[in-house]
């Protein structure tokens, strides 16, 4: 059998490395409130692909490669769904919800909706695989939460910079995979039911 | 007509109870303060300083400390009372180096939210010499690797005026307790410099006026209070101040680049910096170690089939 090729991790992945690379890609990719408002909506999408440093684009591209891969080698269905109502509701959110956020960037969201799904599915498996999802979906969730109510970063002093972290792109990133996921396990529920 | 003599007796004693006291009512003043320009200009040296064209390299390393006071070789502040009777004291500042932490603390969680800023290092009153000038600034700059340093003095002055009193009728007659009616001004002010060129880049100041009363016996105490909530007050006005000098100097940076030089140090985009209140959405640490034992797992349960 042919080994199954992660095609919208790298994908996603060479994205945020092109733009990175190329600023002007970034200048007209980042979230950029104002311009929004002016009519530049694929803003919301694309600013989860631009990155400010080069350890911002690091710590985020491994974990997008680490979790992308897991998922596209376990064949869990609709990937591409999530990848795309995560960036945008992340985009929507930060729009109503954070109206002094003037720039934005980041996949992180992303990263947080892509490993909820991971470990959503992971925790109907069997062993130490289910443990492990549970206690990542555990102290991701924790971490977002305590972040969202103290306005800080919880590992702000380990971090190469001193940035202000937006922790409702993940929480944003977290509900998205948990409504994908009980949508589709209803779904299917409900087919094997009609039949 | 003994009753009545009796009667002019009480009111006279009463009379003259009053007039001693408000030929007793007394006002004080007590001022506390520090100047950057004594700081940055001492008497004794050369006030000439010469600023350069300043090169701002993006994103910013930027200090932030209050300025001690010229006047005292002990590096206190300097104070200033007046008016005072022997039982009455001048508020002591309530500006203990905890105190100005918090503040400081306050105006740099404000910076950080700048996208240009790489981080704020709060700089402790005894890395600050008084009137160090900009050679002290020069050995904190190589000490901290700044670029940019915010200087913070202030200006507070407690009006104390006797003016007041509290009338309780006991079974012997009226007791008359003095009062002090209290006015606190609080200036603090923020000045932002850019070491190496010696350029003043922009300045922000904030003001209070705190109104209060107290008794003699709690004077003191009260002063105290009105003084920490003349600061906390002061330092929200500088704040807001200070975000709209920032914007400011960012239209001054786009119109005059003669005068102003900005670059980028590597993997910066000087681009982004110009927008504030940016936002990353970032991986930390605990996230990336999280995901790293779960593909590491998921690796080796792969291999072993």
């Amino acid at each position: 059998m042919a080994r199954r090729l992660p095609v919208w991790t790298l994908v996603i992945s060479a994205f945020a490395l092109i733009i990175f690379y190329l600023p002007q890609l970034g200048e007209m990719f980042v979230y950029d409130r104002a311009a929004i408002i002016h009519g530049e909506i694929w803003r919301l999408l694309s600013g989860n692909l631009v990155h400010f440093s080069i350890a911002h684009l690091l710590y985020n591209l491994i974990a997008w490669l680490i979790i992308g891969t897991i998922i596209e080698l376990n064949a869990y269905r609709y990937f591409p769904m999530l990848i795309f109502s995560s960036s945008f509701l992340i985009g929507i959110s930060l729009l109503l919800l954070e109206p002094e956020l003037n720039l934005f960037a980041g996949l992180s969201g992303v990263v947080s909706a892509a490993v909820t799904y991971l470990c959503l599915y992971g925790i109907g498996e069997k062993g130490v695989w289910r443990w492990l999802c549970a206690a990542t979906l555990t102290g991701l969730t924790a971490k977002t939460v305590i972040e969202l109510g103290t306005g800080t970063s919880l590992m702000l002093l380990m971090s190469e910079e001193n940035f202000v972290p937006v922790p409702l792109s993940h929480l944003v990133g977290i509900i998205t995979a948990l409504i994908l996921f009980i949508f589709l396990r209803t779904t299917s529920y409900l087919r094997r039911f009609s039949r | 007509m003994k009753r009545s003599s009796t009667g002019i007796f009480i009111v006279l004693v009463i009379s003259l109870f009053y007039a001693a006291l408000m030929s007793g009512c007394a006002s004080g003043t007590t001022k506390h303060a520090t100047s950057v320009v004594d700081y940055l200009f001492p008497k004794t040296k050369d006030p000439v300083v010469t600023p350069g064209i300043p090169v701002l390299t993006l994103p910013l390393r930027v200090g932030i400390a209050f300025v001690p006071s010229a006047a005292g070789s002990d590096g206190r502040e300097s104070k200033t009372s007046s008016g005072f009777t022997p039982f009455q004291g001048g508020g002591d500042l309530a500006l203990t180096e905890k105190r100005k932490t918090d503040l400081m603390q306050e105006v740099a969680k404000n910076f950080k939210k700048y996208p240009f800023v790489k981080y704020i290092e709060i700089i402790p009153s005894a890395y600050l010499t008084p009137a160090g000038s900009f050679a002290n600034l020069d050995q904190i700059r190589t000490m901290l690797e700044l670029d940019v340093i915010v200087l913070l003095s202030y200006d507070q002055v407690q009006f104390t005026d006797q003016t007041l009193s509290f009338t309780y009728w006991t079974m012997s007659g009226p007791l008359v307790i003095p009062a002090q009616k209290n006015d606190t001004h609080t200036m603090l002010d923020a000045v932002v410099y850019d070491i190496a060129s010696r350029k003043m880049l922009f300045r922000a100041p904030g003001t209070s006026l705190v109104k209060g009363k107290s008794m003699l016996v709690d004077q003191s105490q009260e002063l105290r209070a009105d003084g920490d909530t003349g600061f906390s007050e002061a330092a929200q006005s500088m704040i807001v101040n200070l975000d709209a000098q920032l914007a400011l100097f960012k239209e001054k940076l786009k119109e005059r680049p003669d005068e102003f030089k900005v670059v980028s140090r590597p993997s910066y985009s000087p681009s982004f910096s110009l927008g504030g209140g940016g936002g990353r959405g970032s991986v930390d640490n605990f996230m990336l170690l999280l995901f790293i034992v779960l593909g590491a797992y998921f690796v080796w349960n792969k291999r072993r089939g």
